[in-house]
């Protein structure tokens, strides 16, 4: 079998269809007529410009400086529901004209802030958990289990992972907290760990072998762990169930990871290398990853963050501009450095392009695409980096295939709840939950 | 933790942004008791009347003292900004002296009432060990003669062996590197194959070892067992570098009964894995283990070096935690809880054998065993731990590795691919272990008579450093000498050049961000972040700005009324140290030629007209710093954020510091000597309703 270079994947990106020899080698790992639901989040930092996201938004007026406590927008946005057929695309959603009738545009999701806490903490932290503000005792943050747990609950029942928690921040100062990282939480305070490093996902994905030599140590600490538990006050006791849930979910893991051996040596993805990689080759290459943890079968459910929030230390975006940048730091100075911000964030759309392009030539036992099982959706916690406003949110839901309304621009009425959006893809997605956080309905227009 | 102490595991210690806002109408003496009255008369504009909550503090609701009373947070939040004169705004009509003192008497007197009836220390919640902690942990437990993994957080590397407590005498010349910053500082001696797993981000505004930050998820466990591997399959980990082997790990004598030999060897691993004293049936299962692997034909050390890795594994090491307390509240610690605070305070690591010698005998809570204990440990070569992660967290040192001044204004910033910022960390750092080792005034720390500089450091200082031909350009060990200060513009660790820097932008200096990190640092004080929506100031001037000072253009740059609350606060700390810009070096004069106007005042009390002047104020207010520098460390210590109870606590460990001479060594001394520190609350059942 021919060994495929990284080079391979990595050559031609945002342009056609790639040839995608190693896909090939593991397109036939299920035999049975159901293929899984996959669902992933594609998470995008610090908002978008909206004059360049947004339809109708051209001419808005661009935020001065930094209008954080604004959080709204500054334009003018249509309150009332309707379904429009995806046209003419707006700049910065250009790349996706192949994509078109793939996906929906969704305008008009809102959250809500809850006082106390940094607002791009929040934005990221609380985006796939949008719990009613002051719901949450006993914490600052309005979050709880997010989506993708409450969904792999349902759909992680025989993958290895449950979930696979992707980021793509190569920053090496420890300059934020884990709430500028994370949009993955099993819940309150206890955060599901992103991996930064392709090399340590790559370790984590693929090597099994390893894993065997746990099994008996394993069970010599969970005895230490029943014992330490009678010692423990009622509150640490609580909080200690962490060790028994990991534990447990590694022996899952090891047991379901066995059954999969055969299937694992099939694959030939090159070990990441060490040295140090530009941003977009970087990106893309976490995206093989998960692209590949989805397609196997490691994992049905992934989140996928293209950058941390804030973190104010500039790094390159080779390609794009000469010397190293901070989002952030643009995002408040959008009357000078509009430009600059409208190429990054169509960057950001070009890596969402690729992912697709890549999940829509993967072929599965059923002869569908990756894409047609998996919903794909791409947003911000932000409606804008520099009015730091909740409301208004670049939404983009891609795939599903025929269980999918698709091709439409969808815009809720003013006040709809993000989390209305996260309750269609749970029930979409298998789940019979009748209500997700602060939800008050679901999106139908989004279903086929 | 009862419902009350998780609440106030939230509260956070910095009240500056209160905006309690008098109503217009001229000065209003408050008699003793008429607490009602001057919320009444002075603060609820702003707080509480017309849907006006500022700072989330509704003094409208407050109809009786009694009500107020049953609100320590609140009691706290106003204490605090009555003490820090941070109410009423300048602007707004002023509470004379005496009623002031008179408010803030009564509101304090109230406030010990409170807590008299309903004291609780919040408890930190159980937590897994950081990375830092694990790895001096997995050191000493196998007393490793090098590092398991070598770590960026550990700032500043100890070369040829400078750092010696026990002598109570600092060295002159020392020789350090710069891990994060310096050439091949990260290339050490440690075990081959093992690799660390992520670095723990900070707590929002906090240490990163706080409690409610560190959880465990399946994908660390994995981390831990693949680690707990690999550190004992190392070929590092062998009879050269492992202190342990002789005892531990190599085989025994032929003759030797190994149902006897495996046992004994393990109940002395495992008492000082675990801190606590070792059930029989654990100590038979583990040994079982080692038995079970030994009649399957694997050789005896292998087997040992599987049951370490199995044990380095278990929860029982991994976690930080007190024993189950009794129903009520603030139970006295045992010797093995105490044990644990003190070492991985002062050792970020496990107790030794004589901590838990002591913790056996039940001896350690005895007021004189405790002193000579911490004394002990604060001699120990292990207290470089502490200096190895406290002070770096509590200056927020690591701000510097992301400062990169604009290189066409400040060229002499950067030498042969490196930074001069790899010198300057490496001075308050210093500075920091002298103190402690030699059991300096704390005072030290504000304006101190000494400092450590390289010849480079000397020069990256341009005026204020040493004339002379100096060695300059080092990059991999660098060599510091101990100087006098004479200028008082130098020395401390508020002015050096490394605080100096990361406080500043590219292109110019930011004096919000400095005094915001002196309110934080130096008062404990921290400034609620900004509303954000004040677009920063550019880093260049406008057009038709570029005649104006810094100052000038901050005030018309700042237009909303309600940042003056805050900004009064921070602004004159910033501003005080404008003389030194964007890289630490003195100027009289901005670019454009006009004079630096740093004067100001200081807590409304102290005028100054130059930067010593400024040192002398913050002086006179030493007994404001020694207390924040006690939360700072009893925050740290516990692992958790302070509640209200803890503040009236650092008022106490501040007057017995004060008596002492302000000895660094005293202040540890009452952190740990506190209530919160020796006291826990920990109870099996919830107080339910």
């Amino acid at each position: 079998m021919r060994r495929t270079s990284r080079r391979d994947f990595l050559r031609g990106i945002g342009g056609a269809a790639l040839a995608l020899p190693w896909l090939e080698s593991v397109a036939t790992p299920v035999k049975s007529a159901q293929v899984a639901k996959r669902m992933a989040h594609f998470y995008v930092p610090i908002g978008v410009v909206r004059r360049g996201f947004f339809p109708g938004e051209a001419d808005h007026v661009i935020p001065k400086g930094n209008l954080g406590n604004v959080r709204k927008s500054l334009g003018k946005q249509n309150p009332n529901y309707s379904v429009t057929k995806l046209d003419r695309l707006t700049p910065t959603m250009q790349p996706l004209e192949a994509f078109k009738d793939q996906i929906n545009l969704i305008t008009g999701m809102d959250r809500t802030f809850q006082q106390g806490t940094d607002v791009h903490a929040q934005c990221a932290s609380c985006y796939l958990s949008s719990a009613p503000a002051y719901t949450i005792k006993g914490t600052a943050w309005p979050l709880d289990r997010t989506l993708d747990h409450l969904v792999a609950d349902v759909v992680g029942e025989k993958t290895p992972f449950p979930t696979l928690e992707f980021s793509c921040n190569s920053h090496q100062d420890n300059k934020e907290s884990i709430y500028f990282d994370n949009i993955s939480w099993y819940g309150t305070g206890h955060v599901a760990p992103s991996l930064r490093d392709p090399r340590k996902m790559y370790h984590r994905l693929f090597s099994t072998r390893e894993i065997e030599k746990y099994r008996d140590v394993t069970d010599l600490v969970l005895e230490d762990a029943r014992s330490l538990k009678r010692d423990l006050g009622y509150e640490d006791g609580q909080k200690f169930s962490e060790y028994f849930d990991s534990i447990r979910a590694i022996e899952t893991q090891m047991d379901r990871l066995e059954k999969m051996k055969g299937e694992l040596a099939k694959i030939t993805f090159d070990e990441p290398p060490e040295a140090y990689l530009p941003r977009g080759e970087y990106i893309r290459l976490m995206g093989d990853l998960m692209l590949v943890a989805l397609q196997t079968g490691l994992t049905n459910v992934t989140t996928f963050m293209v950058g941390p929030e804030r973190w104010d230390t500039p790094y390159k975006f080779e390609g794009l501009f000469d010397t190293p940048k901070s989002h952030h730091q643009m995002s408040h100075n959008q009357t000078k450095m509009i430009d600059d911000l409208l190429k990054v964030d169509r960057f950001h759309m070009e890596q969402y392009v690729y992912l697709l392009e890549k999940m829509a030539a993967m072929k599965e036992a059923d002869g569908s695409s990756l894409l047609d099982n998996t919903l794909f959706t791409y947003g911000s916690g932000l409606g804008d980096g520099s009015t730091h406003q909740y409301n208004d949110l670049p939404i983009i839901v891609a795939g599903g295939g025929a269980s999918t309304a698709s091709g439409q621009h969808i815009n809720m009425p003013e006040g709809t709840p993000l989390a209305n959006l996260w309750l269609t893809q749970a029930r979409m997605m298998g789940s019979d939950m009748k209500r997700f956080a602060d939800s008050t309905a679901e999106i139908g227009a989004l279903k086929g | 933790m009862s419902k009350i102490a998780r609440s106030m595991v939230m509260v956070r210690p910095g009240i500056a942004s209160l905006f309690l806002f008098a109503v217009s109408g001229g000065l209003h003496a408050a008699p003793d008791a008429d607490i009602l009255g001057v919320f009444q008369s002075n603060c609820i504009e702003c707080h509480g009347k017309g849907d006006k909550v500022k700072g989330k503090v509704n003094l409208l609701e407050i109809h009786s003292l009694d009500q107020l009373k049953k609100n320590p947070d609140l009691l706290g939040k106003i204490v605090e900004a009555i003490d820090f004169e941070e109410m009423p705004p300048e602007d707004e009509p002023q509470l004379a002296s005496e009623a002031r003192k008179g408010l803030l008497s009564g509101l304090e007197t109230l406030l010990d009432e409170s807590l008299a009836e309903s004291k609780v220390y919040p408890q930190a919640p159980i937590r897994r060990m950081t990375r830092f902690q694990y790895d001096n942990a997995v050191t000493d437990l196998f007393d490793l003669h090098c590092t398991v993994f070598t770590l960026p957080e550990r700032m500043m590397r100890n070369h040829r062996d400078y750092f010696k407590p026990e002598t109570g005498k600092m060295a002159e010349v020392v020789t350090v590197g710069n891990r994060p910053l310096g050439k091949s500082q990260m290339i050490e001696p440690r075990l081959a194959g093992v690799t660390a797993y992520p670095q723990d981000l900070r707590a929002e505004h906090g240490y990163d070892n706080q409690g409610d930050h560190l959880s465990l998820s399946p994908l660390l466990m994995e981390a831990f067992l693949k680690l707990g591997q690999s550190i004992v399959q190392s070929p590092d980990f062998n009879q050269g570098r492992v202190g342990l082997w002789k005892s531990f790990f190599a085989p025994p004598h032929e003759n030797e009964d190994l149902s006897k030999v495996v046992p004994e060897r393990l109940e002395h691993l495992l008492k000082k894995a675990f801190r606590r004293p070792i059930e029989a049936s654990q100590l038979k299962r583990y040994s079982n283990y080692v038995l079970g692997q030994l009649e399957r034909g694997t050789d005896f050390t292998s087997a040992m070096k599987a049951v370490s890795a199995a044990i380095i594994s278990s929860p029982k090491f991994l976690y930080l935690y007190d024993g189950v307390s009794g129903e009520k509240t603030m139970n006295r610690v045992d010797g093995y809880d105490l044990a644990s605070r003190l070492s991985f305070f002062l050792w970020g690591s496990l107790p030794d054998d004589e901590l838990l010698e002591l913790a056996a005998a039940g001896t350690l809570l005895n007021d004189d065993v405790l002193d000579a204990q911490i004394y002990r440990m604060l001699k120990d070569r292990k207290v470089k731990r502490f200096c190895d992660s406290f002070p770096s967290q509590w200056l927020q040192l690591e701000r510097i590795i992301s400062s990169v001044p604009d290189p066409k204004k400040f060229p002499r910033f950067y030498f042969s691919q490196y930074r001069n910022s790899m010198h300057m960390l490496m001075e308050p750092l210093l500075l920091f272990e002298t103190v402690l080792i030699e059991n300096m005034s704390i005072t030290q720390f504000l304006d101190s008579n000494f400092t450590y500089r390289s010849g480079h450091l000397e020069q990256a200082y341009g005026a204020l450093g040493a004339p002379g031909e100096k060695k300059k350009g080092e990059v991999g060990a660098l060599t510091f000498h101990r100087v006098p200060v004479e200028d008082r513009r130098n020395g401390g660790i508020i002015t050096n050049a490394a605080v100096m820097t990361m406080t500043s932008g590219p292109e110019r200096t930011q004096p919000i961000t400095r005094g915001a990190w002196l309110a934080g640092v130096i008062f404990n004080n921290p400034p609620e972040p900004p509303p954000a929506n004040v677009p920063s100031l550019g880093e260049k001037p406008k057009e038709g700005e570029e005649h104006l000072t810094l100052r000038e253009r901050l005030s018309m740059h700042r237009e909303r009324s309600d940042c003056r609350g805050c900004h009064e606060q921070i602004d004159p700390l910033g501003f005080a140290l404008e003389n030194y810009n964007a890289v630490g070096n003195w100027r009289e004069k901005y670019e454009n030629g006009r004079e630096v106007d740093m004067q100001g005042t200081l807590f409304r009390k102290h005028d100054f007209q130059n930067v010593t002047d400024f040192k002398d104020a913050i002086l006179e207010e030493k007994d404001r710093f020694s207390r924040g520098l006690a939360g700072h460390l009893l925050s740290f210590s516990l692992g958790r954020e302070l509640g209200v109870a803890d503040a009236v606590i650092l008022d106490e460990i501040a007057d017995t510091t004060a008596k002492d001479g302000y000895r660094f060594k005293s202040l540890i001394r009452e952190v740990v000597k506190s209530e919160p520190f020796l006291t826990k609350t920990n109870p099996k059942k919830i107080a339910g309703p």
